[in-house]
């Protein structure tokens, strides 16, 4: 097996993704035929290419002035004193 | 029962000097705001925007990488350190990352920080501070519902790694002090502010498991976290119980290290290259501008104190251990020219009428002459007064413990004092006749032998309770030895 | 009897407007108009901006009465694909994760084109979060193409093409990460270009995969695609992934004497009545005076993989931020623990997001790194080199946008990776980050093809110059009347 049921599992709790039992078993399946196919990149004999990165010098980089953003930026309406209201932590 | 100890650790400091935040246009001064105040649509994680890398940031960090000792590689690259958290907004950091090619702005450098001893530098990078948590009930187990501000979010902090080249929490504290002072010359960031430099530290001893320590809110802590975390591991070692690799939580209130709350699945941060920031060039000309254009480092201004001015290297060090001493100095010696003369005003008299609250870590709030109504041209000026024999030590003594309260110039004060000493001179001339009077064997040994005068002199010293001046007392006797 | 104002090309509708031929206002009513008779058949829009729209028709009238200066696209009605923000106006990314999203800044291809006087008249659907070749992974159902309504309009930026092709607006503007602005236009019979990267500002385009996307115009002539991308194209601040340079201005021409390369693992890899199509284009360019060779690009058989790889890899890494704190839709966070809520919060997403996450988070994972992301950029670079070689002999290389034609809606949902696979011909170029435009080819079965054409980094001009050369000889239909 390329890909285990455990594995979704466990990714999808890495990534916060709730799944029933249905979509896990589902998605187990279509995740597996997709690393498959991936799993061709692992034949080419590439150790010697050099990935292509773009680069920016020093001087082009942001000038430290700071400026204030004055229109309201959050959009949850659970706020209280200014503060965001999130889940209990524990 | 000798122990090895290891200890390493990893600081994270603010650049409160930069003027606005890590990857956005939002001020860096957040301290004080009403919450979600300084923010936008950048550091808020707002769907579509994009990371904008603080040029001064940079130069920054590059500035602590030099003064660490560190090498440069020639390019740095962000990193996306990916797990979930409320204070995260983006539900990822950026960072940076060595593991698959050095891309950190500094690597493999070493800090001597006293007594002889160095640590070796591990690394120096870039990061963000995420938001902030508070509990409305005040604790994070009774709360039923988490507030959040983002004010903090997107701070520019540097994280220096070190080897875990430290033997002794007593080590760890010269080498944080050592840090705090290279900081402040730099003026990267201001540890007075509050949560601008914490400390992480990771301990092991005789070669067992590491723990690391998590959450010591200050440089003074480090130290007491550490010397309790170390006899825990002693206590557990002299029972025969292993110590677990682990990461503890240091208590400020109870004083303990305690172990971490949650039992989670394992974590895994995912790296890879941040795609919206290009790996940025650095390169041998942007390393000469940053080392022609750094403030002096501590260490190099005390060579300078010593060769230059000719102080004591413990004079020297004094005031480089702390910048305000070390710049008040320098201010005072643009206005009158005399280093020894000064630097001993300044540590020795000044230093004393400091607030000894003052001298402590912990409070340290203000600056260390907050309190006191003396400046660079006061110093000067007593000092020119010393030289001169205008007055004398003693003297000087007097007006400073005055105008540190009143913050008149000591010119203005001795020619009050100096009208008054007129007065005092036919004081002295009886007080001069009545040890003649007295010492008269010494008097008679003092004509043939010029070194006895002194002997008298101090006898007139202690009839006058040392308010005569020597200089003209020493003239007086000596006249009237001759005289006789 | 005069051609109805919703027919018009962009240039015309400026001049038409600044000569007084007709009002805006009249011709946004006419486009609304349209709308309405055929949304229900396309259902390209997500949101109609009505009010705005015809306010601004109004303030630009007024401007024209008054003699004042207007811009070079005043009164073009665009529609926005609804993954660019738009400040003030609801921005969903077709996904239940931003239902109620109202961004507070616009994009910065927002603000050039409001300067430049175009008109808003709604955001268009799309795929969920730009993920999908069909439009089919959109909670507000799958547009339909509008030469055959039972068949899908392409993807991700369906929407787009479609309302383009079906005269509900003049022109779009979409995203193309793999091929969503091509891939689009060429089932829909329109124009659709993907810039080189970093030529056009990625700020306010809510990111899938930020080292292959770029935004693009859609259009219905090569001449509107070039009024937008005039507009929109040129360094920004704000992205500091745009290249640092004086801003481009690209220009219609008829170059005779250019050379192209027909990319033999495209055209072999496409349906017979694809290729067929193709064939005939690469015969009406030579006439022109463009010579036609076949070429190779041997490592296209690695592209795919090497796309999936990295576009999931940053999608698990975007999406994250999406754990409806901050932004999203109304649930109270009250009464739950904060794992329990966001991956509940989270559930929200369609399959294909959630599937693309988790194949994301597969790839970066421990002990991953080398074997498929760092092998996926390594790929990046082959393709790129194999392609700079061919462009030292060839100005531009030609072949099918996608390899088959449009299919009946539904007919791949079911099937991840078949659904992949017709993405084949399109992702080099996001790969390579080299620009690529899909142009009208014919009708095969009386469906859409699509003619490809690819260029070398910052090489437009070149690669427009074949497209209208193209354009102007074949003369292929490119709006249905529905």
């Amino acid at each position: 097996m390329v890909v285990t049921r455990e594995e979704v599992k466990h990714l999808g709790w890495l990534a916060k993704l709730e799944m029933s039992d249905a979509e896990l078993q589902r998605y187990t399946a279509q995740i597996e035929e997709i690393i498959s196919y991936l799993n061709m990149l692992d034949t080419i004999p590439l150790e010697q290419v050099k990935p292509i990165a773009m680069k920016k010098k020093f001087s082009e980089l942001r000038k430290d002035a700071p400026e204030n953003f004055e229109d309201a930026v959050l959009g949850t309406r659970y706020r209280k004193d200014g503060f965001v209201k999130g889940p209990r932590m524990v | 029962m000798a122990t090895t100890t290891k200890i390493g650790l990893e600081i994270h400091c603010q650049l409160t000097g930069a003027k606005s935040k890590l990857f956005c246009r939002c001020s860096s001064d957040y301290r004080g705001k009403a919450p979600n105040a300084n923010i936008c649509p950048i550091c808020a994680g707002l769907p579509g925007t994009l990371p904008l890398l603080n040029q001064k940031t940079v130069e920054f960090a590059a500035m602590i990488t030099l003064a660490l000792g560190c090498k440069f590689p020639d390019d740095i690259a962000f990193y996306r350190k990916n797990y979930f958290y409320p204070d995260l907004p983006k539900n990822f950091q950026l960072t940076q990352y060595n593991a698959y090619s050095i891309t950190s702005i500094g690597v493999d450098g070493k800090l001597e920080y006293g007594n002889g001893k160095d640590a070796r530098i591990r690394r120096v990078q870039l990061e963000e501070d995420p938001g902030r948590l508070v509990y409305a009930s005040g604790s994070m187990d009774t709360s039923v519902y988490v507030l959040i501000d983002y004010n903090r979010a997107g701070m520019p902090l540097v994280e220096i790694v070190t080897e875990p080249d430290f033997a002794d929490p007593k080590d760890v504290r010269m080498f944080l002090d050592k840090i705090t002072s290279i900081i402040e010359h730099l003026g990267v960031c201001d540890t007075k502010l509050e949560g601008s430099v914490r400390c992480d530290a990771n301990v092991s001893i005789d070669g067992g498991n590491k723990v690391e320590i998590k959450n010591i809110s200050s440089f003074a802590d480090v130290e007491k976290a550490l010397r309790y975390e170390i006899t825990r591991q002693r206590t557990m070692a002299s029972r025969e119980i292993q110590v677990r690799s682990e990461t503890r939580h240091w208590d400020d209130a109870r004083k303990v290290t305690k172990e971490s709350r949650t039992k989670e699945e394992e974590q895994d941060y995912r790296y890879f290259p941040e795609p919206d920031i290009p790996m940025v060039l650095l390169g041998s000309e942007f390393v000469s501008f940053i080392r022609q254009s750094m403030p002096e480092l501590p260490d190099t201004r005390k060579e300078r104190f010593m060769s230059k001015y000719g102080l004591s290297a413990h004079i020297a060090q004094v005031l480089i251990g702390n910048k305000e001493l070390a710049d008040f100095f320098e201010s005072t010696l643009m206005i009158y020219l005399s280093p020894k003369e000064i630097a001993n005003w300044i540590v020795t008299d000044l230093m004393s009428f400091v607030d000894e609250r003052q001298k402590k870590e912990e409070d340290k709030q203000y600056l260390l002459f907050a309190g006191l109504k003396v400046g660079p041209e006061h110093i000067a000026d007593l000092a020119r007064l010393v030289d001169q024999e205008t007055i004398n030590r003693a003297t000087a003594k007097q007006i400073l413990g005055q105008i540190v309260r009143t913050g008149e110039m000591p010119s203005a004060l001795a020619k009050k004092m100096h009208a008054s000493r007129i007065d005092d001179a036919s004081v002295l001339a009886q007080a001069v006749q009545s040890v003649f009077q007295k010492e008269q064997a010494a008097v008679h040994d003092a004509r043939r032998n010029a070194n006895v005068a002194n002997f008298l002199l101090g006898k007139v010293m202690k009839i006058t309770k040392g308010t005569a001046d020597p200089k003209i007392a020493l003239e007086m006797i000596q006249k009237k030895l001759k005289e006789d | 009897m005069p051609l109805p104002l919703y027919t018009l090309e962009a240039g015309q509708v400026v001049e038409g407007i600044k000569n007084r031929e007709f009002s805006a206002e009249e011709y946004i009513s006419q486009l609304l108009g349209r709308i309405e008779k055929v949304e229900p058949k396309v259902n390209a829009f997500v949101t109609l901006n009505k009010e705005e729209g015809l306010n601004r028709a109004r303030m630009l009238d007024k401007k024209i009465r008054d003699g004042e200066q207007s811009g070079p696209l005043a009164g073009v009605a665009l529609s926005i694909k609804d993954n660019i923000c738009t400040k003030g106006m609801k921005t969903t990314c077709a996904s239940k994760m931003l239902e109620s999203y109202i961004p507070a800044y616009d994009a910065t291809v927002i603000k050039r084109l409001m300067s430049a006087g175009a008109i808003i008249i709604g955001k268009a659907n799309l795929d969920e979060f730009a993920m999908g070749s069909t439009t089919e992974f959109s909670r507000h159902g799958p547009t339909r193409n509008p030469w055959d309504i039972s068949r899908v309009s392409g993807g991700s930026s369906g929407g787009s093409a479609a309302s383009v092709a079906a005269l509900e607006c003049t022109a779009s503007l979409g995203s193309d990460t793999g091929g969503s602005v091509r891939c689009p236009a060429s089932f829909c019979s329109v124009v659709g270009l993907k810039p080189t990267y970093g030529l056009v500002s990625r700020f306010g385009l809510v990111s899938y995969a930020n080292s292959l996307e770029q935004i693009g115009p859609v259009g219905r002539t090569v001449s509107d695609v070039v009024s937008i991308l005039n507009v929109i194209a040129g360094s920004d601040e704000n992205d500091h992934t745009t290249i640092n340079s004086n801003k481009p201005t690209y220009s219609l021409q008829e170059r005779k004497g250019l050379r192209a390369g027909l990319v033999m693992e495209f055209t072999e890899g496409a349906d017979p009545g694809v290729s067929k199509m193709i064939y005939n284009a690469a015969d009406t360019l030579e006439k022109q005076g463009c010579k036609c060779e076949e070429v190779s690009l041997p490592s296209v058989q690695y592209a795919l993989a090497s796309y999936y790889t990295i576009a999931t890899a940053e999608a698990s890494s975007n999406l994250a931020r999406y754990d409806n704190i901050r932004y999203g839709f109304d649930m109270n966070p009250e009464g739950y623990e904060w794992n329990s809520y966001f991956a509940k919060a989270r559930s929200n997403f369609g399959e294909e997001a959630k599937r693309r996450i988790i194949v994301g988070s597969y790839v970066l994972s421990s002990g991953y790194y080398g074997k498929y992301y760092l092998k996926a950029h390594q790929v990046r670079s082959l393709l790129k080199h194999e392609m700079e070689t061919l462009f030292k002999r060839y100005d531009v290389l030609i072949g099918p946008t996608m390899p088959i034609l449009p299919f009946k809606i539904g007919e791949r949902i079911d099937d991840p990776l078949k659904m992949y696979l017709v993405d084949i011909d399109t992702v080099v170029a996001n790969l390579t980050g080299m620009p690529a435009i899909s142009v009208p080819a014919g009708f095969a079965d009386g469906l859409p093809v699509g003619l490809q054409i690819m260029a070398d980094q910052f090489a437009e001009q070149t690669m427009l110059d074949i497209a209208y050369l193209f354009e102007q000889a074949a003369k292929v239909q490119r709006s249905s009347e529905l």
